[in-house]
């Protein structure tokens, strides 16, 4: 700055300031305007869907008021009495959680072990069960799963979503483990820890934000599988995509209720999201920053 | 437990590896196997052995799959180009502080971790042709009112569309880590040369942000070829055939038709196409210099 | 161990839905007194019988009934429900395997029917059909008894039949002085005529989807003249197939809402329910969408007609569209029948007609009762309907889902106002590939 002053005269420069300041201004207020726009883009659908799981049949199919009805919970009533969606709900919940629960129990130590004795090749093949489409084992599995007599079961689910949610986990926990300094580890192996002993107490617990990240994205996951589920599960087992993908094809088009079951489902992660968002980010962009 | 710690290699990696061999590799060398033969399902007939035929039919004989081939890549196109500009035009736009900035990246997360079967519910309102919001903003701008998914030649892009709105987030917070991981020094040295924004952009921006958005491309291709929950509930590949992709319609011939020989060998041949596009990717990665 | 909450939750449901069932009205009436149980046996008592059933009228009424023939035969059902097609999907998927543990099941003659037998998945019924002389096989219509026989044998039992009828506002044809129409020339007149986009009223609305529009075309196709097969190859390259296919296109494309390229009937009868369609054609088992003020803001205002008459006359079709099949590989099969027989007995199926669900006894057709569910003017429609007409809607072959949307891809095309003759042809070609593999 001080440069300039050298040069130029003093009013020349106020004004220059100013006009600069006034650019800087219009900059920000645009910058902020575009910023607003792209948040309603990527929330109005979300509004819409909340707005509409309000409406009555009538309401909805009255283009001409968006916003000048009288809310109702009549939809929400009939999403959990009528279609049982509480038993969906805890299927979901049950499968998400399991699912979860196992892919870390198989694929940290993997991870680790990736990390830790430098075994590429397991890793290539964790990275193959990310990229197969996952429908060129539905064909095998139903066979499979139903000759084991395991349909009827939420194991099929559990095992499935396994595939999705391991591999994950693995993946991004390799990473996680590549960066842990290895002395402490080694320290503990000197006090007499056996290599399991120094995962579990050492190399474990200092993981845990990415144990965390990779968990909570593994559960989303699951809790939004479709495909696997549509196949697997039946009228017992099913979870919440199948219950709302049949509330969709039953009956005429009950368009209230449909969106309150939607927001029934869509609830549950947007709130995870929200508390965990940094783990979120972290998770999902884990992929192509990192890799 | 003595035994386990001295096989620590093995004992870490036998679980999971089991897991993968049969969850993963024995299915995928049955489907191998059932894609050279016959079989509708039937425990009481044995599949029947075709050689090669399955795969003569698809590839000559079959013009859906050629189509829905030739859709998935389209489908594909379209949206991963559309989430890579807006992407970065996001990125860019949120790149650096301000006041709010955490509470904008946790709100465009939203799209992204919603479950896809609800998403497609919310926008098969949104675009109903007759009470749907779209439509409706439409007339209010006094333009002509849109079939969307009814429309042969444009219920592809609209689903693309959802895809877009789905995924352009991600595409966004990648670019945005690897804006923020971009070196300072090449920039200064620029302003001192006194290249401009513009310039700045085209000439140290791309190029050092290049490896980051192969890898974004790469990740959200192979989803994006892959798509099935969108497709399936909002058109079920409708109207006609006009957005059925080699997933949905994979789908429809192992578990609607049962022609599990010949949607079998449509398997295969899918996931021959995703290895191959994923090697492609690497490929261009790797002569960027970028280590994967 | 994984399953242990999920099991806890449904132990608990089951002993809700247990201490619910025991308060039901149904209960004080005992087996004797109540006419609709007076022949069932309780000889298989404490069998526990697994049902799977589609989402449909007959389902929701006969689950009201099911407790009385719990009482009366000692045993319990456990009954799951789907969608059409998941439930076509889920019995293939059990059958297939040879782990489906249901013993008897709803499904569609005309698209699974001859998959099932084939394939030894449903069980003959021929000699417990023979064996019991009260039940009456001959009651039942004999278009529905040749949809469930297959090569000498019965694989089930018709419970729900339909056909095609015009369904029509009486309110707008009278503002415009129209009658109901009774040719396809005047249908399209009406449409037109009725037709009003700037007020949001489509002239008629019927489904578009490829393979849903099949069934509701095949009566357009038959009143051309056309049909799908002739002498075991395409009729679809047949002028009369061409002419069905281009008028049922351009009525949707002229006078229909927008968007039916998506539309099964679901969609199709929210237009309809909304006051935004005229006309609405499609099944009669599915009147009560449109005639249930509760669902429908145009309840009263709903007219009924036969199917109007092509160059060849009126075709609709008349089918049985579901029935009760017993899984071959069941070992109730004896207990199974129990069930069936006593779901498709005299009283059981006048009781499901008058609760909206048309069914497939003439007996019942014939009485006061038999009609007395139906709307006054959709009784004569039906009546007259029931006596004639098409016995299949859709190409009766094995692989039925395939061949639908084979044939109904032209459907599609002709409502966009596409190259009709192109994709006729190209549908033509594919369908004779089909059929020389089906088998």
């Amino acid at each position: 700055m001080s440069s300039y002053t050298s040069s130029v005269s003093q009013p020349l420069l106020r004004s220059q300031l100013a006009q600069r300041r006034q650019r800087r201004l219009l900059w920000g207020t645009l910058r902020y305007a575009a910023i607003v726009v792209v948040l309603f883009i990527f929330l109005a659908p979300f509004l819409w869907m909340l707005l509409s799981s309000f409406k009555t049949q009538v309401d909805i199919t009255n283009a001409q008021n968006i916003f000048n009805f009288t809310p109702t919970l009549e939809n929400y009533q009939n999403v959990f009495q009528q279609y049982d969606f509480l038993r969906y709900l805890l299927n979901s919940f049950a499968v998400a959680a399991l699912s979860t629960l196992f892919s870390l129990i198989l694929g940290l130590p993997a991870a680790y072990a990736i990390a830790r004795y430098r075994m590429q090749w397991l890793g290539v093949v964790l990275l193959t069960a990310r990229i197969v489409p996952g429908i060129t084992f539905l064909i095998p599995w139903f066979i499979i799963f139903s000759r084991l007599r395991l349909t009827g079961t939420l194991t099929p689910l559990i095992l499935s979503h396994m595939l999705v949610g391991m591999p994950f986990i693995a993946w991004i926990m390799i990473s996680f483990y590549e960066e842990l300094p290895l002395e402490l580890e080694e320290a503990a192996k000197i006090d007499g820890a056996t290599p399991i002993g120094a995962f579990l107490r050492v190399a474990l617990p200092l993981s845990m934000p990415g144990v965390i990240t990779a968990g909570i994205v593994a559960f989303i996951f699951s809790w939004n599988n479709f495909m696997f589920s549509l196949v697997l599960a039946d009228d017992q087992t099913r979870t919440l995509p199948i219950a709302i993908f049949n509330f969709l094809t039953y009956a005429s088009v009950d368009w209230g209720g449909l969106m309150a079951a939607a927001v029934v489902i869509t609830l549950p992660v947007l709130i995870i999201t929200l508390f965990v968002q940094r783990y979120i980010i972290r998770g999902l962009t884990a992929g192509a920053t990192k890799g | 437990m003595n035994f386990l710690n001295r096989h620590i290699r093995a004992t870490f990696v036998a679980p999971a590896l089991v897991f993968v061999i049969a969850m993963m590799i024995v299915p995928i060398i049955y489907t191998t196997y059932l894609s050279f033969h016959a079989w509708n399902g039937s425990a009481r007939r044995a599949p029947e052995y075709l050689g090669l035929d399955n795969y003569t039919r698809l590839l000559t004989r079959d013009p859906r799959f050629g189509d829905a081939v030739a859709r998935t890549f389209i489908f594909t196109g379209i949206a991963v180009g559309a989430e890579l500009t807006l992407g970065l035009g996001i990125a860019l736009l949120i790149n650096g502080k301000f006041m709010g900035h955490n509470i904008v990246k946790t709100l465009i997360l939203l799209p992204m971790v919603a479950t896809p079967v609800a998403i497609g519910m919310a926008w098969l309102l949104l675009y109903e042709p007759n009470i749907g919001a779209l439509n409706a903003l439409l007339r209010g701008l006094g333009l002509p009112p849109q079939d969307f998914l009814g429309s042969a030649s444009l219920a592809l892009f609209w689903l693309a569309v959802v895809d877009i709105w789905q995924w352009t987030p991600l595409m966004a917070l990648i670019l945005l880590a690897g804006l923020t991981a971009l070196p300072e020094e090449p920039y200064e040295a620029a302003r001192v040369d006194g290249a401009s924004g513009w310039q700045r952009f085209m000439h140290l921006t791309l190029p050092l942000l290049f490896p980051t958005m192969i890898a974004a491309v790469l990740l959200r291709s192979i989803d994006a070829l892959k798509t099935f929950d969108i497709i399936y509930t909002m058109t079920r590949g409708g109207p006609g055939f006009a957005t059925e992709t080699i997933n949905t319609y994979g789908y429809i011939q192992s578990f609607e038709y049962f022609q599990l020989g010949q949607a079998s060998s449509l398997l295969i041949v899918f996931f021959t196409l995703i290895l191959a596009v994923s090697l492609f990717f690497v490929r261009i990665r790797r002569r960027w210099g970028a280590a994967l | 161990m994984k399953n242990a909450p999920f099991l806890k939750a449904i132990s608990l449901t089951l002993a809700i839905a247990f201490a619910f069932a025991a308060l039901l009205p149904a209960a004080p009436t005992t087996a004797q007194d109540n006419p609709l149980t007076a022949g069932v046996s309780d000889k298989f008592a404490g069998t526990e019988l697994r049902l799977i059933f589609a989402n449909h009228p007959w389902n929701n009424t006969i689950q009201r009934l099911i407790p009385a023939f719990e009482q009366a035969s000692g045993m319990s059902l456990r009954i799951e429900s789907y969608f059409e097609d998941q439930l076509s999907q889920k019995l293939q998927v059990g059958l297939t395997s040879g782990t489906s543990t249901a013993d008897a099941f709803m499904f569609r003659p005309l698209q699974e029917g001859r998959l099932f037998a084939k394939n030894g998945w449903l069980f003959d019924v021929k000699e417990f059909a023979a064996a019991d002389a009260d039940w009456n096989w001959n009651d039942f219509q004999e278009a529905a008894r040749g949809t469930v026989t297959f090569e000498d044998m019965i694989f089930g039992v018709p419970i729900v039949t339909e056909r095609q009828v015009l369904y029509y506002r009486k309110d707008l044809f009278a503002a415009k002085g129209l009658s109901a129409p009774t040719t396809l020339e005047e249908l399209e007149a009406a449409a037109a005529a009725l037709n009003d986009p700037a007020n949001g009223i489509a002239g008629i609305v019927m489904r578009g989807q490829r393979a849903a529009a099949v069934t509701q075309f095949s009566s357009f196709l038959y009143s051309f003249g056309g049909d799908w097969v002739k002498d075991g190859v395409s009729a679809l390259d047949s002028p009369e197939a061409r002419a069905a296919y281009e008028y049922y296109g351009r009525l949707l494309r002229e006078y229909g809402p927008q968007g039916t390229t998506n539309m099964s009937w679901p969609q199709a009868v929210a237009i309809l329910q909304q006051g935004k369609a005229a006309m609405w054609i499609d099944a009669d088992s599915l009147f009560l969408n449109a005639t249930d003020p509760t669902r429908s803001s145009v309840a009263a205002e709903i007219g009924f007609a036969p199917f109007p008459a092509g160059p060849a006359g009126s075709q609709p079709y008349n089918i049985t569209s579901w029935a009760l099949g017993i899984n071959e590989l069941s070992e109730n099969h004896e207990a199974a029948w129990e069930f069936v027989k006593w779901a498709t007995s005299a009283p059981v199926v006048a009781e499901l007609q008058k609760s909206g669900n048309p069914g497939p006894r003439i007996s019942v057709w014939e009485s006061a009762d038999g009609l007395a569910g139906f709307p006054e003017e959709y009784a004569e429609v039906a009546k007259l309907q029931s006596t004639r007409g098409v016995g299949y809607d859709r190409p009766r072959v094995i692989g039925v889902g395939r061949a639908r949307d084979i044939v109904g891809a032209p459907i599609v095309t002709a409502i966009e106002g596409g190259n009709l003759e192109a994709a006729l042809k190209e549908a033509h070609d594919q369908f004779n590939a089909f059929l020389k593999e089906d088998n």
